[in-house]
C-alpha cells in the first residue's frame, strides 16, 4: 500500500521535475502560438497514393519556404497544413496556398475582361482566336532587338474583343486538356484564352531565383531527364510565341519561347525566365514551378492564420479558466468532504503533475496531437470526470458507515463496488475520446486525445493512489477522532455550514 | 456543532443520502417539462433554424486585438476596405470580430480584400498585419465536418448501447439511449432557441456531451443493478420503488458529480471566454453547459423513470408489484437497511460480472499481480 503511495507521488512529480528541469514544454498548437492552418481537399477523384504524393510534395514545398515545425498531415482525403508560430503568416500562405498542378498552355490570344461577364459553364470555348489577334511568330513580330539591348522584342497584340464578356474559366471546370481563359498573377484585367497543356510541371527538376547581371530578378529552371526532350518539343511547336506557366488557375507567366542564338533548337535541359520580376514575384515563381506539380488539384477548405497575440491572450484565458474551475472544485470538495476533500486535493495533483509530464514528454515526439485550446478544454472537462470518480467512492463509503459497518470494513467494501462503476463509467468516456480520436476532423482529434488520456490517467491513479491512501487514512481514522479523521468526512452529518 | 438536530434538513438528508423523492411516480412531470423544451426547441429550429458560424456557411472572419477603439470606427474601417454588410463584433477584452462572405467573389479578389481589411484593422488598432487573425472557409468544409460528426454519432450510439447490453442488460442500454437523444435534443433546440452560433467546435462539444451523459446514466444504473441483486429478493419493494431508492442513494453524488463538471465549464465560459475573450473556448463552454444541465437531468429524470417503466412491464416485476401492493403496510425500506442490503448485493453481483465479462477486468487484474 504505502508502496503504491510513495510510487505514485514519486514517479508523478518525479518526472514533472525532470521535464520541467529538461525545459520541456508542451509542443503548443496554432491557436495558442499562433500560426497558419490550412486544410486542403482534392477538387477531383484522387486515390490515396495521389494523396501520399500530394502531401510529399506540400512538405517539399513548406519546408522550402524555411520554416520550422511545420506539419503537413493526411486526415482522411484531406490535406492539413499546419505551421505554427510564424509571424508572416499571410505570406507564407500565399505561397503554399498556389497547389494547383503546374501546367504549360500555349497562349492563343489576349482577351481583356469587360465589365459585364457572364460565365459558360463547362461549354466548350472555342480553340482559335481571330486571326488578326492570334499570337503567332507573324502577327507577334519577333525581330532581333539592336545590339544595345539583349535579347528579342516582339509587338504588342490587341485583345481580342470577341471574349471579353466571357468570364474566366472556374477552377472546377479547368481542365488540362481544354481550351481555357485565365487571368494573369498580378497584373488585373490582363487574361489569356489558353490552349491545352503541353506539359505538367513534372517535367521541371528545379527553379531558383536568381539576380542577373544586372541586377534584374529571372528564375532559372532546370528540366528532368525525360522533361527535357518533351520542352523542347513545346519549344519548337511555340517557337517565338507565348506559352503561360498555369498554376491553380492563374498564369504565373507568360514568357516568350527564345532559344539561344548558341542553341537555336534545343534548351538543353535547362532555361531562364526573365521580365518584370520583382524578388518576391521571381521567388513564387520559382517555388511554384519547382514544387507545382501535383497530382491533383487541390482546393481550400478552410483557412486560418492566427496572430501570436491573440494566440497567446487565448493560452492565458484557457489556463486561467483550468486553474479557477479546478481551485473552485476543490473548494468545493474540501467544504463537503472535509478530510476525504484533502485526498482529492492529493489525487489530483498527482494527476495534474503526471499529466503535464506526459503531455511534455509527448510533445517532442511526432506522435501526439499538438496541445491547442480544444486539448486545454479537454482537459478541463476531464477534471469532472476524475473527481466524480472520488466521488463515486466516497458516496459508497457514507453508504457503509451508515449500514452500521466499521470504517475499515467500510474503506475496502465501498472501493470494490466504486471500482466497478468508475470502470465502467471511465469506459463509456474512454469510448467516446477514442471514437471521436479516429472519426473526427480538425481540432477534434486534439480534445478528444487529451480527454481519453487524462481518463486512462483517472483509472491509473485511482486504483494506484486513491485506493491505498484511503486505505491507510481509514486504519488511522478509527483509532483517531480529529477533524482530519476520516470519520469527520463520513459522518458529521449536517452541512458544512451549520 | 450545536444547531444539529435529530431530524436532519434538506441537506443533511441528502448528505446522508435519505432522501425520499418520488422519481419514477411523478414522471409525467418530468417528461412533460422535456417534451416542452424539446418541442419549443424543435419548433424553433423548424422555423428560424441555426445560427450557423462561418465554417458550415463559408465566410472570412478577422480578429485583432484593438483595446483602444470601438465597433463603429471598425466597421466603417471594413466597409471602407471594401466589406459589404459586415458583421463586427466586440470579443471580451477588446478583441474585435468582422465576420463577411467573400465566396461570392473571385479566388483573386477574395485575397485582395482579404488583405486590405487585414491593413485596414490592424491601421485601426496601431498593430501590424501580422497580428491580424484570419479565417476564410469554403462552402463546403462544415458539411464534411457535420458529415464526420454524424457517422462519429451513429457508430458511438451502436458502440454503447452494444457496451451497455453487455455489462448492464439491453432495457438499460434503451433507457440510456433515450436520455442520449434526449440531451441531443434538448442542445440542438436551446442552441436554435437562444441563436447561439454553430460552429464545428459546437459540434464536438456535443459529441462530448452524449458521452457525458452517458457516463452519468451508467453510475446511476450502476446502483440500480446493485439494488436488483439485494433489495428486491427482499421482496417487498417494486422495481419502481427500487429505483426510486436508487436515485435517492445517488442524488448526492449526482449533485455533487454535476456541479464538479459544471463549475469547470462554467469557468471556462466566464473567466475564459468572456473576460479574457477566446472565442473556441465560448463555443465550446456554452455546448457543454447546456449540455451538462440536460446530461445530469436526464439521467435522474428521463433514464431512470423509463427504466423502470420498461422494467414493470416483464411478468416477473409485474408479479412482485402486484404481490407488494396487496400488502397493507408498504412502508418504504429504511435507508440503512437498504445500504445494507444493496452492499451485500453488490458483492454478488460481483462475482457474476468478473465472469461474463472477463475480458475486459482481466489485463487490469494482471497488472495488479505484477506491482
Amino acid at each position: 500500500m504505502i508502496v503504491s503511495l510513495v510510487l505514485v507521488l514519486v514517479i508523478s512529480f518525479g518526472s514533472l521535475i525532470t521535464t520541467l528541469s529538461l525545459g520541456w514544454g508542451p509542443k503548443l498548437g496554432l491557436d495558442l502560438a499562433g500560426g497558419l492552418s490550412v486544410v486542403y481537399k482534392p477538387a477531383t477523384h484522387a486515390t490515396n497514393a495521389d494523396m501520399q504524393e500530394v502531401v510529399a510534395v506540400l512538405t517539399n514545398r513548406v519546408n522550402g519556404l524555411g520554416v520550422s515545425g511545420a506539419q503537413v498531415n493526411l486526415q482522411g482525403k484531406n490535406v492539413v497544413v499546419s505551421v505554427p508560430g510564424v509571424t508572416n503568416a499571410r505570406q507564407i500562405l500565399g505561397q503554399i496556398g498556389q497547389t494547383a498542378q503546374l501546367l504549360f498552355r500555349p497562349v492563343l490570344c489576349q482577351v481583356t475582361e469587360d465589365a459585364k461577364v457572364y460565365s459558360i459553364g463547362k461549354q466548350k470555348l472555342p480553340s482559335s482566336c481571330a486571326s488578326q489577334y492570334a499570337m503567332t511568330a507573324a502577327n507577334l513580330n519577333v525581330v532581333q532587338a539592336p545590339q544595345t539591348t539583349a535579347g528579342w522584342t516582339s509587338t504588342n497584340l490587341p485583345s481580342d474583343p470577341a471574349f471579353a464578356k466571357v468570364a474566366s474559366t472556374a477552377p472546377a471546370n479547368d481542365d488540362k486538356n481544354a481550351v481555357v481563359i485565365l487571368p494573369q498573377l498580378g497584373q488585373p484585367g490582363v487574361r489569356y484564352l489558353l490552349g491545352p497543356a503541353q506539359m505538367t510541371g513534372q517535367s521541371v527538376s528545379k527553379a531558383v531565383a536568381q539576380q542577373d547581371q544586372v541586377g534584374a530578378w529571372v528564375v532559372n529552371y532546370n528540366l528532368t531527364s525525360s522533361g527535357s526532350p518533351l520542352w523542347d518539343a513545346v519549344a519548337k511547336k511555340n517557337f517565338h510565341q507565348l506559352v503561360a506557366i498555369e498554376l491553380d488557375g492563374v498564369v504565373q507567366s507568360a514568357p516568350m519561347i527564345q532559344p539561344t542564338d548558341a542553341s537555336p533548337t534545343s534548351f538543353g535541359g535547362s532555361g531562364q525566365i526573365s521580365g518584370s520580376f520583382t524578388e518576391a514575384s521571381a521567388k513564387n515563381l520559382a517555388l511554384a514551378m519547382e514544387f507545382g506539380a501535383l497530382p491533383v488539384r487541390l482546393e481550400p477548405l478552410t483557412t486560418e492564420t492566427i496572430s501570436p497575440t491573440l494566440g497567446h491572450s487565448a493560452l492565458v484565458a484557457g489556463l486561467a479558466a483550468g486553474l479557477v474551475g479546478l481551485a473552485l472544485v476543490l473548494l468545493y470538495t474540501i467544504l463537503y468532504y472535509r478530510a476525504l476533500g484533502l485526498v482529492i486535493v492529493l489525487g489530483l495533483s498527482a494527476t495534474a503533475a503526471l499529466l503535464w509530464a506526459i503531455i511534455s514528454a509527448l510533445g517532442h515526439t511526432a506522435f501526439a496531437p499538438s496541445f491547442d485550446l480544444a486539448g486545454v478544454t479537454g482537459l478541463i472537462v476531464s477534471i469532472g470526470i476524475t473527481v466524480d470518480s472520488y466521488i463515486v467512492y466516497f458516496e459508497r463509503l457514507k453508504d457503509e458507515a451508515r449500514a452500521g459497518r466499521s470504517i475499515r470494513s467500510s474503506v475496502d467494501r465501498g472501493f470494490r463496488s466504486a471500482w466497478r462503476t468508475v470502470l465502467a463509467a471511465d469506459t463509456v468516456s474512454l469510448l467516446a475520446a477514442v471514437l471521436l480520436y479516429l472519426i473526427a476532423v480538425g481540432d477534434v482529434r486534439g480534445f478528444a486525445f487529451f480527454l481519453g488520456l487524462s481518463t486512462i490517467m483517472d483509472v491509473a491513479i485511482t486504483w494506484y493512489f486513491t485506493r491505498p491512501l484511503v486505505i491507510l487514512l481509514g486504519r488511522r481514522g478509527s483509532q483517531s477522532d480529529s477533524m482530519l479523521s476520516m470519520a469527520a468526512g463520513l459522518t458529521s452529518g449536517g452541512s458544512p455550514n451549520g | 456543532m450545536d444547531n444539529e438536530t435529530k431530524a436532519p434538513g434538506h441537506f443533511g438528508r441528502l448528505y446522508q443520502g435519505l432522501t425520499t423523492i418520488d422519481f419514477v411516480g411523478r414522471k409525467k412531470t418530468w417528461f412533460t417539462i422535456s417534451i416542452i423544451i424539446i418541442v419549443l426547441g424543435m419548433g424553433s429550429l423548424a422555423i428560424r433554424g441555426f445560427n450557423l458560424g462561418i465554417d458550415f456557411k463559408g465566410g472570412s472572419s478577422w480578429e485583432v486585438l484593438a483595446p483602444n477603439t470601438s465597433i463603429t470606427t471598425m466597421t466603417h474601417a471594413v466597409e471602407q476596405a471594401g466589406l459589404v454588410q459586415p458583421t463586427v463584433e466586440k470579443l471580451g477584452s477588446g478583441t474585435y470580430e468582422v465576420t463577411a462572405d467573400l465566396n461570392a467573389l473571385s479566388a483573386g479578389k477574395q485575397l485582395s480584400v482579404t488583405t486590405k481589411v487585414v491593413d485596414a484593422m490592424a491601421k485601426v488598432a496601431h498593430k501590424n498585419g501580422d497580428q491580424v487573425s484570419t479565417s476564410s472557409v469554403g462552402p463546403t468544409w462544415g458539411g464534411q465536418i457535420t458529415n464526420r460528426a454524424i457517422e462519429a454519432l451513429i457508430v458511438f450510439f451502436i458502440a454503447v448501447v452494444s457496451y451497455i447490453s453487455v455489462r448492464f442488460e439491453p432495457k438499460m442500454a434503451g433507457a440510456a439511449f433515450a436520455a442520449m437523444v434526449h440531451d441531443l435534443l434538448v442542445t440542438v433546440g436551446v442552441f436554435s432557441l437562444m441563436g447561439f452560433q454553430i460552429t464545428p467546435d459546437t459540434v464536438i462539444a456535443i459529441l462530448t456531451i452524449l458521452g457525458y451523459s452517458l457516463y452519468d446514466t451508467v453510475v446511476v444504473f450502476d446502483r440500480v443493478r446493485d439494488n436488483t441483486g439485494g433489495v428486491l429478493k427482499a421482496g417487498d419493494m417494486t422495481y419502481s420503488d427500487m429505483v426510486n431508492l436508487s436515485m435517492n442513494q445517488t442524488l448526492a453524488r449526482s449533485i455533487n458529480t454535476s456541479l464538479v463538471a459544471i463549475l469547470p465549464v462554467l469557468s471556462v465560459l466566464i473567466v475564459g471566454a468572456y473576460i479574457l475573450g477566446a472565442t473556441t473556448l465560448q463555443n465550446y463552454g456554452l455546448a457543454l453547459c447546456v449540455g451538462l444541465f440536460s446530461g445530469a437531468y436526464s439521467s435522474i429524470f428521463i433514464a431512470s423513470p423509463l427504466l423502470a417503466i420498461m422494467k414493470e412491464r416483464e411478468p416477473r416485476f409485474r408479479d412482485l408489484a402486484a404481490r407488494v401492493g396487496q400488502r397493507a403496510d408498504r412502508a418504504a425500506l429504511s435507508p440503512a437497511a437498504a445500504a445494507r442490503m444493496s452492499g451485500e448485493g453488490a458483492q454478488r453481483t460481483v462475482g457474476s460480472t468478473r465472469s461474463a465479462t472477463a475480458t475486459m477486468v482481466k489485463p487490469r487484474a494482471r497488472k495488479q499481480k505484477r506491482r
